[in-house]
């Protein structure tokens, strides 16, 4: 319920506010953030859980053939979650240089399969640059985030009856 | 093992729903997930949009003013026209009556913007009237008024309570259109957060560079069938013309004529198909 409840509410986000707050007319990525976030608290299993539900939640809104979110952020999800676990950095950025470094290959994965499957990929200029800014836009808005997210994970935990 | 299960999945939605198209159960449960998302769009973008309004506005404070007395005298004259045009309407149907002439008239949905589209890589944006109102997929969607009406796109994906428009500027978008002094034809094609690109029929048009050049729809047909889009909808201005008299094709950038960042009323113009020309 905590998981929907925060997959929709970064769903809105997406559509509605950062479409009017964009870098350089880029927007961020929060799903890959969200799933970023929970993988790397949660571990590699619960990472591609969240990353499924939220991709293909953010593929029902698209007209890409749906799935490819699905597929990202499953993968980035479990790479993440996996990753984490042998990283011994207690930097505080370290959550931020994930999401900025998962959203990165995140994306470029994406558009490598939506491209496979016969979409448009367009030049390769403007992927390189929504590829950039969506890192440094989701490394910028991570810490802003992180506190809700992190509560939200706490919230899984104690409701949690049946364990994947 | 959790991750093979899910990329499993993933794997086969993929494939479903690229098999599948436009009719796959996959559709019909993203049209739900749609709908049940956009009453929350609307109201999120209703508490938003005057807040990005305030600060976009805020660099334009020194012409409000000016802007506001413009409108005011605008909105007197529109009163007086509408009155007069109530007596012609009157004249116009008593004259139907006479002659048993039936005029076609463009119906039009008028709705609001209540989200883009989710992706950076999408140029759409959703709105929100859908089946309920009579909305379906392919409808044109203009902006200003249904006289003198600016190119906003197409429908492309309807639930009963909302719907989503492609852009001109979607990469997969291509409108056919032509030059409004030369009347010559073209397609003009999404280029994302770029100019719009119109690839000329004819190469080496010669362009007066002190006269900017508009484009409108051509509204043409295909077997008798009219396109999508019906005619004299103003797509853009050129922005920039690469005339070489010698090329094999040639092709102008035009700057869209609709500020799509700043866009929350549109019009959906109903029985475009039919009904153009």
């Amino acid at each position: 319920m905590v998981l929907v409840a925060v997959i929709v509410t970064a769903l809105l986000l997406q559509t509605t506010v950062f479409p009017e707050l964009t870098l350089l007319g880029v927007r961020p990525e929060l799903l890959y953030l969200v799933t970023v976030v929970f993988a790397a608290l949660q571990g590699p299993a619960e990472g591609a859980v969240v990353g499924f539900i939220g991709g293909l939640a953010q593929d029902f809104l698209l007209n890409t053939p749906k799935g490819i979110t699905a597929l990202t952020l499953t993968m980035l999800g479990y790479t993440v979650g996996l990753a984490r676990q042998y990283i011994t950095s207690p930097s505080p950025l370290l959550p931020a240089v994930l999401v900025a470094l998962g959203t990165a290959g995140g994306v470029a994965f994406h558009q490598t399969v939506a491209f496979l499957l016969g979409e448009d990929p367009g030049p390769f200029s403007y992927l390189a640059k929504v590829i950039l800014l969506t890192a440094i836009y989701g490394a910028i808005l991570t810490p802003i985030f992180y506190p809700a997210l992190r509560r939200a994970v706490a919230a899984t935990h104690a409701g949690r009856v049946v364990r994947f | 093992m959790i991750v093979v299960t899910l990329v499993a999945a993933s794997l086969a939605i993929i494939s479903l729903d690229y098999r599948a198209g436009s009719q796959g159960p996959l559709e019909a449960a993203g049209r739900a997930v749609s709908s049940a998302i956009a009453p929350l769009q609307r109201a999120v973008s209703s508490v938003v949009q005057p807040i990005g309004n305030f600060f976009t506005s805020l660099g334009d404070l020194p012409r409000l003013a000016a802007r506001n007395e413009e409108l005011e005298r605008q909105i007197r004259e529109l009163k007086i026209q509408a009155q007069l045009n109530v007596e012609l309407q009157r004249q116009i149907d008593s004259l139907e009556q006479l002659v048993g002439l039936k005029v076609i008239r463009q119906r039009s949905v008028a709705a609001r913007v209540i989200g883009s589209g989710v992706s950076n890589f999408d140029w759409t944006i959703t709105i929100d009237q859908g089946s309920n109102a009579g909305v379906t997929v392919d409808m044109p969607v203009v902006t200003g008024t249904a006289a003198a009406a600016e190119l906003v796109g197409r429908v492309v994906r309807v639930t009963p309570v909302s719907a989503d428009v492609e852009l001109i500027i979607d990469r997969s978008s291509a409108v056919a259109g032509q030059l409004s002094t030369s009347h010559e034809a073209g397609i003009v094609l999404g280029q994302g957060d770029r100019d719009l690109r119109m690839d000329l029929l004819k190469a080496g048009i010669r362009f007066d560079p002190h006269e900017p050049e508009s484009v409108i729809t051509l509204g043409y047909e295909v077997n008798g069938q009219p396109g999508i889009y019906p005619p004299g909808l103003l797509i853009g201005t050129v922005s920039r013309a690469y005339s070489d008299p010698d090329a094999v094709d040639s092709f102008v950038t035009v700057r869209p004529a609709v500020d799509f960042s700043t866009l929350q009323h549109v019009l959906v113009l109903k029985g475009g198909r039919k009904d153009s020309l």
